[in-house]
C-alpha cells in the first residue's frame, strides 16, 4: 500500500510510519496538521491516509473534518481516523461513507489486526473500533431481538459492525468459514437485516440496526 | 438671592427712616410712655428693613418698594410728627397743632399697606386687573378716613390748645370718615378672601410662602381685639399690638424670601397647640380657683396653691390630646401617614406585612409615585433598591435624597421629586417611625444579595472546576496515552528488527513489554473516567451510551438529542455516573433506566434500578458533591428508594431552553 500518515506528535508519526515499513508498505509523506495533510494527498494520491483525529490548531476534530474533505475529493481513497478516545458520532458518520474505518490509537499495539484494519479501510471496506460497537449494541439494550442472539452470534454481530468480511472472522474467532457463514444468516434473520453479498452495504445495515444511522 | 448687596435705594430708604426714628426717639422721649416710644420706633426700622431685603434681592416684586415707602411714610406721620406735636407743646416750640394733625392720621397708611400686602403677596401680582378695583377701593377709602378723621372738630381733645385749628364746619366729616371705613373694611374683607382663596389654591413653594404669611396674618387679626380687651386690664397690652406690628413683616420677608428655611406647619402646629392648652390651662385654673374659692374661702392660699396643681397635673396630658386633636384636624396627611405606618409595623410584627413593603407606605405618604428606599450594602458599596436591583445611577440623579442613619453611617436613603418642607419633615418623620422595618427590610436586601453572590461564586467555581476536568482529561489522552502509544510502536519496530532469527525469550521479552504498555493506557483510560468523558463534547446522549457500555449490567439510555449548557450537562452526566455507580455497588441492580427529558425549561436526569432499595435519602460523599452541583445550577436532587422497590435518583435542573 502507499499511504500518508497525519498526525501532529513527531514520536508517534515515525512510530506508524516504521510500523507500515517494516510491514513493506510504502510511505509517500508525513504530515503534522490538516492542512498539510490536504496538500500532501494531492501531491501523492496514496491508496491509503492514516490521520489522527484531533491536531492543531484546536485539536478538536481537525483530522475527521479533513478526513470528510478527502472523501468527498477522492471518494475511492481509503481514509483511517484514530481517536484518543470513543467518539460515537463521528466515528459511525465516516464509517458511513464507505472506504473509512475509525480505531482507537493504541489498536496499533496489536498490529497483525491494525494492519488487516488498514488493508480493509485501503481496499473499500470498513474498520470500526470495537469500543464503539459495544457502545452501540449496548445503547440498544431494550431491544428483544438483539436478545434472542446467542453469546456466539453475539460476538459476531459485533466483528460483523466492526467491518471484519467473513474471513476475518473466521480467524479471529478461530472457527470454519463456513461456521461463520451460519452464524451471519442467523444473525441477520433473527435481527431482520436482508442478507448481502457487498461486505460494507452488510455493515450499513448492522449499524442501521443498532440505531446509528438511517438505512439506505 | 445671588445679590448679596442691598440696593442703594432701598438702602437710602432705610437709612432715612431709621434717621427719622433716631429723631422722633428723642423727641418723644419721656413724653409718652417709654414702651410705645421704643417698640414703636422698632417696628418701622424693622419694616424698613423687611422692604430694603426684598426690593434688593426682587427689585421687580412691588412688595419690597412698598414696605420701604409705607415705613417711611409710618416714620415721618405716626412718629416723628407725633414726637414734634408732643415736644412742641412741652417746649413751647411752634407748629405743635400742624404735628398733631398729621400724627392723628399718622397709622392709616399702614392700614393701606397692609392691604396691599394681602392683595400682592408673594409674587407682587394681582390675579387679575379686576381686583385694580379692590386696590382703588382701599386707596379712596384711606384718604376719605384720614379727611373725614382729621378734619373733624369731634378731634379737638386732643389738640395741645383742645381745639382742633383746622376742622372744616362746611363738610359733615363723620360721613366722610364713615364711608372711608366702610370701603377700608371692605377692601380688607375682599383681600382677606383672595388671601385665603390663593392659600387654598396653592401648591409647592407658592404654598409654603402663603402659609407664612396667613399665618402672621391670622395672629395680626386675632391680636388687637384681644390686646384692646386686656386694655382695661393694664396699658401694657398695647405692647401685643407693636410687637405683632413687628412681626407682620418679618413674616412677610420670610414669605418671599426664605421660606425654605423653616418649617411652617410647625410653627403653625406649635403656635395652635400652646395656644389652645394656654388657654384651657387658664380656663382649668379659673374654674379651680373659683370651686376651691367657695369651700375655702375667698382668696385662700390653698386655693390658689391647688389650682396651680391642677394645673401642673392636667398639663402633660392636656398637651398630648390637644397635639393630637390639633394634627387630626389641621394635619391630616401626616396624622394618617404616622397611623398607616403604626399599623403596618403592628402587621409586620404579626407576620401578615413583608418589611419591603414600608417602601409603600411611604410613597403613599408623601405621596409620589417615583419615590424609593434605597439601601447601602456595606463592603460592596452597591446602591439597590428594596428588590436588591442594584441601583447606583438612580440615587444621585438630582432628585430629593434623605439619608437614614440610625447609627454612625448611613445604611440608605429615600430618594423622590419633592419639593416642599412639608414632605421632607413627614418623610423624615416617616423614616423615623418606620426604622424597624427599614433595617428589617435593608438586612434581608444584604442577605439577599450576598446569598445571590455566593451562588454566582459557586456556579464560577464549578465552571472553572468542569474546565479544568476537561484539561487534565485532555492532557491525559493527548499526552501520556500517546506517549504510551509510541513507546508501544518502538517495542514493536524493536521486535521486527530483531527479526524471525531472534531469540524466543526476547520476542516474548518485548511482547510482554508492549502488553504492560497496553494495561498502562487502559489505566489511564479508567483514570479519566472520572472525569468528564470526552463524549462530553458530543453531547448527553454520547456519554451516557459510554457510560452504559462501561457498565456491567445492561443499562438503558435515553437522551435527548438538543444540547444544553455544558455546566448543566457536566451535572446531569455526573448525576448519571453516580446513579448508575450506586445502582451497581450498593444495589445489586440487574437492570438499570438513566434517562435524561426536557421538560418545562427543566432538564429531567433520573437513575432507576431494579435493586434492593432502602437507601438514605442523602448518604455521604458522592451526593453531596452532587447535590452541591445541581444546587449551584439551581436545581433540585432527590432519593427514592422503598425497600424492595429500587432507587429512583432524580434531578432537575434548569436548562432555559
Amino acid at each position: 500500500m502507499r499511504v500518508v500518515i497525519a498526525e501532529d506528535q513527531a514520536l508517534l508519526r515515525e512510530g506508524l510510519g516504521r510500523l507500515f515499513a517494516d510491514a513493506g508498505h510504502e510511505i509517500l509523506a508525513s504530515a503534522s496538521d490538516a492542512d498539510e495533510l490536504l496538500s500532501a494527498v494531492a501531491t501523492h494520491r496514496p491508496d491509503l491516509v492514516i490521520a489522527d483525529i484531533r491536531m492543531p490548531p484546536t485539536f478538536t476534530d481537525e483530522g475527521a473534518r479533513a478526513a470528510t474533505e478527502i472523501k468527498r475529493v477522492h471518494p475511492e481513497m481509503g481514509v483511517l481516523v484514530l481517536s484518543q478516545h470513543v467518539e460515537t458520532t463521528h466515528a459511525v458518520s465516516l464509517v458511513a461513507l464507505g472506504g473509512f474505518g475509525y480505531l482507537l490509537k493504541d489498536r496499533v499495539l496489536d498490529v497483525g489486526e491494525f494492519l488487516a484494519a488498514a488493508q480493509r479501510v485501503a481496499e473499500g471496506g470498513s474498520a470500526l473500533d470495537p469500543h464503539v460497537v459495544a457502545t452501540l449494541v449496548s445503547g440498544r439494550g431494550d431491544d428483544d431481538r438483539l436478545g434472542e442472539l446467542t453469546e456466539r452470534e453475539g460476538e459476531v454481530l459485533e466483528l460483523m459492525a466492526q467491518g471484519l468480511t467473513n474471513t476475518g472472522i473466521a480467524k479471529r474467532l478461530y472457527l470454519s468459514e463456513r461456521t461463520v457463514e451460519a452464524h451471519v444468516r442467523h444473525v441477520l434473520q433473527k435481527l431482520g437485516v436482508p442478507e448481502s453479498e457487498d461486505g460494507h452495504r452488510r455493515v450499513l445495515a448492522v449499524l442501521a440496526h443498532l440505531g446509528a444511522m438511517q438505512p439506505r | 438671592m445671588n445679590n448679596r448687596r442691598l440696593s442703594p435705594l432701598a438702602l437710602s430708604l432705610f437709612g432715612l427712616t431709621v434717621t427719622i426714628e433716631m429723631a422722633a426717639v428723642w423727641l418723644s422721649l419721656g413724653l409718652e410712655p417709654s414702651y410705645d416710644t421704643f417698640l414703636y420706633a422698632v417696628d418701622s426700622v424693622v419694616w424698613a428693613g423687611a422692604g430694603a431685603l426684598v426690593a434688593s434681592r426682587q427689585p421687580r416684586n412691588p412688595i419690597g418698594w412698598l414696605f420701604c415707602i409705607f415705613a417711611l411714610v409710618n416714620a415721618v406721620m405716626a412718629d416723628a410728627a407725633q414726637g414734634w406735636a408732643l415736644r412742641a407743646a412741652d417746649e413751647g416750640w411752634r407748629g405743635s397743632d400742624a404735628a398733631y394733625l398729621v400724627s392723628s392720621a399718622g397709622r392709616q397708611p399702614s392700614g393701606l399697606a397692609w392691604i396691599l400686602t394681602f392683595l400682592l403677596i408673594p409674587s407682587g401680582r394681582l390675579p387679575s386687573r379686576r381686583w385694580r378695583a379692590v386696590v382703588g377701593l382701599a386707596v379712596v377709602g384711606s384718604l376719605l378716613t384720614m379727611t373725614g378723621w382729621s378734619f373733624s372738630a369731634g378731634l379737638n381733645d386732643g389738640f395741645p390748645s383742645g381745639r382742633n385749628p383746622y376742622a372744616v364746619e362746611a363738610v359733615p366729616m363723620d360721613v366722610l370718615f364713615a364711608i372711608g371705613m366702610l370701603l377700608t373694611v371692605g377692601a380688607f374683607l375682599a383681600a382677606s378672601v383672595l388671601l385665603v382663596r390663593r392659600l387654598r389654591r396653592s401648591q409647592g413653594a407658592e404654598r409654603q410662602q402663603l402659609k407664612w404669611f396667613a399665618f402672621a396674618a391670622t395672629v395680626a387679626t386675632v391680636v388687637p381685639p384681644v390686646a384692646l380687651a386686656l386694655w382695661v386690664v393694664t396699658p401694657l397690652a398695647g405692647v401685643l399690638i407693636a410687637l405683632m406690628l413687628t412681626a407682620l413683616p418679618i413674616a412677610a420677608s420670610i414669605a418671599i424670601l426664605r421660606y425654605r428655611l423653616y418649617e411652617i406647619d410647625l410653627v403653625i402646629n406649635r403656635t395652635l397647640v400652646y395656644g389652645a392648652v394656654t388657654v384651657l390651662l387658664a380656663a382649668v385654673f379659673a374654674a379651680t380657683i373659683v370651686v376651691l374659692g367657695t369651700a375655702l374661702g375667698r382668696g385662700s392660699a390653698w386655693a390658689t396653691a391647688g389650682a396651680t396643681l391642677v394645673v401642673a397635673v392636667v398639663f402633660r396630658p392636656l398637651r398630648r390630646s390637644v397635639q393630637d386633636a390639633v394634627d387630626r384636624r389641621f394635619n391630616r396627611a401626616r396624622y394618617d401617614a404616622l397611623h398607616r405606618m403604626t399599623a403596618f409595623l403592628d402587621e409586620l410584627r404579626a407576620g401578615r406585612a413583608a418589611p419591603e413593603e414600608v417602601e409603600g407606605i411611604l410613597r403613599d405618604a408623601v405621596p409620589e409615585p417615583d419615590l424609593e428606599l434605597v439601601f447601602f450594602l456595606p463592603g460592596s458599596g452597591l446602591v439597590v433598591d428594596a428588590h436588591g436591583t442594584v441601583a447606583s445611577d438612580r440615587h444621585k440623579d438630582g432628585r430629593e435624597r434623605l439619608l437614614i442613619q440610625p447609627g454612625d453611617r448611613p445604611i440608605g436613603a429615600v430618594v423622590y421629586e419633592a419639593a416642599t418642607q412639608e414632605q421632607l419633615a413627614l418623610v423624615s418623620r416617616l423614616v423615623e417611625a418606620g426604622g424597624l422595618a427599614i433595617e428589617i427590610a435593608r438586612l434581608r436586601v444584604e442577605l439577599r444579595h450576598q446569598l445571590a453572590e455566593v451562588q454566582a461564586s459557586r456556579v464560577r467555581i464549578i465552571a472553572a472546576g468542569n474546565v479544568e476536568r476537561r484539561r487534565i482529561e485532555r492532557d491525559l489522552h493527548d499526552g501520556a496515552q500517546q506517549r504510551l502509544v509510541s513507546i508501544g510502536l518502538a517495542l514493536r519496530h524493536a521486535q521486527h528488527e530483531l527479526g524471525v532469527g531472534a531469540s524466543y525469550e526476547a520476542g516474548r521479552t518485548l511482547d510482554a513489554a508492549v502488553a504492560e504498555v497496553a494495561v498502562a493506557i487502559g489505566e489511564l483510560r479508567e483514570l479519566a473516567r472520572g472525569l468528564p468523558p470526552a463524549q462530553l463534547d458530543a453531547g448527553l446522549g454520547p456519554a451516557f451510551r459510554e457510560l452504559a457500555r462501561r457498565a456491567p449490567v445492561p443499562v438503558l439510555v435515553k437522551a435527548p438529542t438538543e444540547r444544553f449548557d455544558r455546566g448543566v450537562e457536566a451535572a446531569a452526566y455526573f448525576i448519571g455516573c453516580e446513579g448508575v455507580t450506586n445502582a451497581i455497588k450498593h444495589a445489586d441492580a440487574t437492570r438499570i433506566l438513566l434517562s435524561a427529558e426536557q421538560t418545562n425549561g427543566r432538564l429531567v436526569v433520573a437513575v432507576n434500578d431494579d435493586g434492593m432499595g432502602g437507601a438514605a435519602p442523602v448518604n455521604g460523599s458522592g451526593l453531596t458533591g452532587l447535590s452541591d452541583r445541581v444546587a449551584a445550577l439551581g436545581g433540585t436532587l432527590r432519593i427514592t428508594s422503598e425497600s424492595g422497590r429500587g432507587t429512583t435518583l432524580t434531578a432537575e435542573l434548569p436548562c432555559g431552553s
